[in-house]
């Protein structure tokens, strides 16, 4: 198989940089080793409300909805169940189904993989029953099945307050929201729990999950306190880190930015990274909001084009100093210190290159 | 358990499959995965680890965790969590060293 560009991964950064190739004309393939697009838009039945600007404030699945038939009527390939495996010596792409394997030859690639959750670690936390908290919102919202009666959710952040709120809406019992900090910034995270009557548990810690076959029990120590509690779900909910591995193979260096995720591929202001045929959005280009994984795709994408001959220099220019302003806001609005990270990230690698950072991205740089 | 009236979400088509896991009859909803099937049927604990002999059932739900393996079919090593429920298929809990499968290879 041939192809223009590449997609490897078809969440929401993933579906938008096909929309800006695709809509151009040029051979696009998506790969998704899930059985459908949309990535964690699946179950997302929270309400977006910062997102860029062509899109309204919308669920997570009816934004999916929008990107899927924004890209259905466009000439491109979608290979769902396949996954990429591994590089030919000649540089063409392994990709493998359930049934076979066999090699892409792409002459750009951008790299969507998102990000997968972090877990905690307790003896037992391998019991089943100990889920992450997306693993429990994919359970209700995508499946219909709920994932247990009495739960307890090990994590304190927007995601997993979220969750516990939908949790909750389904009939779940939450027996509370704890995390291991001693005080939680975030007042209005707390309230919001609060105002739903779900217990949230500051400087607490589990001591160990038990049960035959499956978890049934947990001791917790609250605050210096220990606590039995009769539970039959765990709910994990510790942040996101990038998903690498396809980046690792592709002989991409790597940087380290806590504030993205931790270990995040080097890129510059293009969404480019250290091989020159592979571009980088979304979640696996450093943790982000919603805003920031559409708008990031639309900068790879748009800069992959370019190097394809397929835009000019000034088209792009225009457009990448018009999206790096948007990305500066939606991200600032969620969190500044992700675009302070992200930008410094960019700096570091132009410095490395003694490639100059692009006139426009100066403006930007001044701007934080 | 099968939420019937989600809180948000419009209801889900009713349309019922059955499969068997480990020879027993259940019944599935279409659309859902094989983890969510079982999770549906009480079914919590997919299989055994192979090395420590723990329980194992679905954890990430996302393809990644590589905890919900099952058989399908007499096919080792399936995600149970990204595959989904098809009629009459065969699932069996994954209890031992698995049948890892080659593939075609081109080039």
């Amino acid at each position: 198989m041939k192809t223009d560009v590449l997609i490897i991964g078809g969440g929401p950064a993933g579906l938008n940089a096909a929309i800006e190739t695709a809509s151009r004309g040029i051979k696009t393939i998506i790969i998704e080793e899930s059985y459908a697009l949309g990535g964690q838009l699946k179950q997302q039945t929270q309400f977006f409300n910062n997102l860029p600007k062509q899109f309204d404030r919308q669920r997570g699945i009816h934004l999916m909805r929008t990107l899927i038939d924004r890209l259905s009527p466009l000439p491109i390939t979608c290979l769902l169940k396949h996954k990429m495996i591994g590089v030919y010596k000649d540089g063409r792409i392994g990709i493998a189904n359930d049934t076979e394997t066999f090699p892409i030859d792409a002459k750009k690639v951008i790299v969507t993989t998102g990000a997968a959750e972090e877990t905690d670690l307790f003896p037992g936390w391998t019991l089943p029953g100990v889920m992450t908290v997306g693993a429990a919102q994919i359970l209700i919202n995508r499946e219909r099945v709920l994932p247990g009666k009495n739960a307890l959710i090990v994590g304190l952040n927007s995601f997993s307050a979220e969750v516990a709120k939908q949790l909750k809406a389904c009939g779940i019992n939450i027996l509370g929201v704890m995390d291991k900090t001693v005080s939680v910034n975030d007042k209005k995270l707390v309230e919001g729990l609060e105002d739903k009557k779900i217990r949230v548990m500051v400087n607490t810690v589990i001591e160990r999950a038990t049960g035959a076959g499956e978890v049934k029990k947990v001791t917790i120590n609250n605050d210096g306190k220990k606590e039995d509690l009769d539970i039959d779900l765990i709910c994990i909910g510790k942040g996101l880190a990038p998903i690498l591995e396809p980046l690792e193979i592709l002989d991409c260096e790597f940087g380290f930015q806590a504030k993205l995720g931790g270990l995040v591929p080097k890129y510059y202001s293009t969404l480019g990274t250290s091989n020159p045929s592979v571009y980088v959005a979304g979640n696996a280009a450093g943790i982000t909001c919603l805003g920031g994984i559409l708008l990031t795709a639309e900068i790879a994408a748009l800069n992959a084009l370019k190097a394809l001959g397929v835009l000019n220099d000034n088209e792009v220019k225009v457009r990448s100093s018009f999206l790096w302003d948007e990305l500066r806001s939606m991200e600032s609005e969620e969190s500044i210190e992700t675009f302070i990270a992200r930008v410094a990230h960019i700096k570091e690698f132009h410095e490395e290159c003694e490639l100059p950072l692009p006139a426009s991205f100066h403006a930007i740089l001044e701007g934080c | 358990m099968y939420i019937d009236h989600h809180p948000i979400l419009e209801n889900h088509g009713n349309d019922q499959i059955s499969f068997f896991y480990d020879g027993t009859p259940l019944k599935a909803r279409q659309g859902q995965t094989i983890a969510a099937a079982l999770m549906m049927n009480n079914i919590r604990k997919f299989g055994i680890s192979r090395k420590l002999r723990q329980s194992r059932g679905l954890f990430c739900a996302s393809g990644r965790c590589c905890s919900c393996f099952v058989t399908v079919n007499g096919l080792e090593h399936v995600l149970s969590c990204t595959t989904l429920i098809e009629e009459g298929m065969e699932i069996k809990p994954n209890t031992g060293d698995p049948d890892v499968r080659g593939g075609i290879h081109e080039n």
